[in-house]
């Protein structure tokens, strides 16, 4: 009997330990949403609907909020055709010499220092053009956005059994079609997961920012050649100076920020269907 | 000098896969509109003839497949061939059902046609469908679920889907890579009698790993042990009276 008891006891005694483990993983999250939101919300009450279209000198954000989105916006366009690309290469060629560099060289640049990106940008774009733009800016986001593109591609169409390109082969359909409307389509879920993903990631990323697209927050951006702000680059600005008010601020522009990327991620991770194989 | 009675015709067919001969110096010959299986143990080299027969073997860059394989007296390992030309004309139904999942039933069967535009209008298109369904014996049952996903269907259901996928491409050959290995028994049998109805149109060769399956459903069979094929003829002869002791043992369940 008491054999049975302790057998029964390490159970339990394992099932605790790692439910507090992953309570205590989780905690760190629970605790910046909640911060952000508690800090954040008074922020915004006390200014009103002028905090996300003022701009700074009327106590809003509204120059980094469109700032944010434009730079976004561009470095998908640049980067997610490329990447799809790459990534489909990479799945379709994975022995090939090349296609074996490029399997390299996308898991070196998935952890490639960002600050690095900004000064190669800087180096390549801004220098040249003597001015901070939206145009450096987006480069660098594309350049960071694009191996977790091209990785999440690759990598969820490794996954789609080989019986299905079989199939798709066995139908006289060419290895072209069979890749981009039948393989590809199957995994559509982690292809889309992946651009999510990245996109979400570059919306608030700040480093590589820093020396490409400058800041802009007294007026809107009005052009691609012109320097251009950014939410995570205020709240950056914003932290650094001595005045308390700057900081209320940055809170208030730390929930802008995650409101955006919640109100992107969740919805539409969540209305992925599956395809269930 | 076509020999227009046979549907496929093999000769000194050598397969490898590296320095690993998996096929030997095969001459084999599958009469038209019948159904002819190929049976022998697991890894005997059955399904790799198979896909040599549409040429999706190529798909794996390691085998190489010398001889000559004629279907309907042409060469297809030919110089100039056209290995999707050669796949539009031999349907292929394999050991896992495998409709695509991400289309809708009534896609899955239409999914040949329109990447090969093969037909011209939507009238046609279900024309087809409907007709490829009705061949495969499944119209009756997914009739109000064309715009149902193949999750939903049994695996027998999902086979005979991928039947009528591989029939709307309107082949002349079946290949058949044991279709009813991982199908319940009331899917099988459907399975089963659904061949008999389609040998009157179709030339099919279905490798099996079950002898009873041969000797209930096929008209030739050929016994392929470690790449030799080993004897070739008609069932019911195969079945009574073996020419070969290893035939004989396969038979009787002593070789695995």
């Amino acid at each position: 009997m008491s054999k049975f008891d302790i057998r029964k006891i390490k159970e339990k005694l394992f099932l605790v330990t790692v439910a507090a483990l992953a309570i205590l993983a989780v905690f760190p999250l629970f605790h910046i949403v909640f911060t952000v939101f508690y800090e954040g919300i008074s922020t915004i009450m006390a200014t009103g609907p002028t905090f996300i279209t003022g701009t700074l000198g009327e106590g809003g954000i509204g120059p980094a909020i469109v700032g944010t989105l434009m730079l976004t916006l561009l470095s998908s366009i640049i980067g997610i055709p490329i990447a799809l690309a790459v990534g489909i290469y990479a799945y379709e060629y994975p022995n090939s010499r090349i296609g074996k560099i490029t399997t390299t060289l996308l898991q070196i640049m998935l952890e490639f220092p960002t600050i690095l990106v900004g000064l190669f940008v800087m180096q390549l774009i801004v220098i040249p053009m003597g001015s901070y733009s939206v145009i450096a800016g987006a480069l660098a986001l594309a350049i960071i956005m694009m191996p977790y593109v091209a990785v999440y591609t690759a990598e969820s169409m490794s996954q789609i059994p080989f019986t299905f390109r079989e199939a798709a082969f066995g139908l006289g359909v060419n290895r072209a079609k069979s890749v981009f409307m039948i393989i590809a389509p199957i995994a559509k879920r982690g292809i889309l997961t992946g651009l999510l993903i990245s996109t979400a990631k570059v919306a608030g990323e700040t480093a590589p920012l820093l020396f490409t697209a400058g800041g802009l927050y007294q007026s809107y951006p009005h052009s691609f050649t012109q320097p251009v702000g950014s939410i995570s680059l205020l709240i950056y600005t914003l932290v650094q100076s001595p005045s308390i008010a700057d900081h209320q601020m940055a809170w208030g522009a730390a929930l802008v920020l995650m409101v955006i990327f919640l109100a992107v991620f969740i919805p539409i991770r969540m209305s992925l269907k599956e395809v269930k194989l | 000098m076509k020999s227009l009675e046979y549907a496929i015709e093999t000769r000194r067919l050598n397969i490898s896969y590296g320095d690993n001969r998996v096929i030997k110096d095969v001459d084999m010959k599958i009469p038209k509109k019948t159904v002819f299986a190929l049976m022998g143990p697991s890894g005997c080299g059955k399904s790799t003839m198979l896909r040599a027969f549409n040429r999706i073997l190529e798909l794996n860059k390691d085998a190489k497949v010398s001889g000559e394989i004629r279907l309907f007296g042409e060469n297809i390992y030919a110089p100039g061939v056209d290995p999707t030309e050669v796949r539009k004309e031999t349907g292929m139904v394999f050991q896992y059902p495998n409709p695509f999942p991400h289309l809708t039933v009534f896609e899955n069967v239409a999914i040949g046609l329109k990447l090969n535009k093969l037909v011209k209008s939507r009238d046609e298109l279900e024309d087809r469908i409907h007709w490829a369904l009705e061949k495969a014996a499944l119209l009756d049952e997914v009739r109000d679920r064309l715009k149902n996903y193949p999750s939903e269907l049994s695996g027998g259901q999902k086979q005979r889907l991928v039947i009528a996928r591989a029939l709307a491409m309107k082949p002349k050959i079946l290949l058949m890579d044991e279709p009813t290995a991982n199908i319940d028994p009331i899917g099988t049998r459907k399975i089963e009698e659904l061949l008999f109805e389609l040998k009157k149109d179709y030339t099919i060769v279905l490798v099996t790993h079950s002898p009873p399956q041969a000797a209930r459903v096929s008209d030739h069979v050929g016994f392929l042990y470690l790449g030799d094929l080993i004897e070739v003829g008609k069932t019911g002869k195969i079945f009574e009276s073996p020419g070969s002791e290893l035939t004989e043992k396969y038979l009787t369940g002593e070789l695995i």
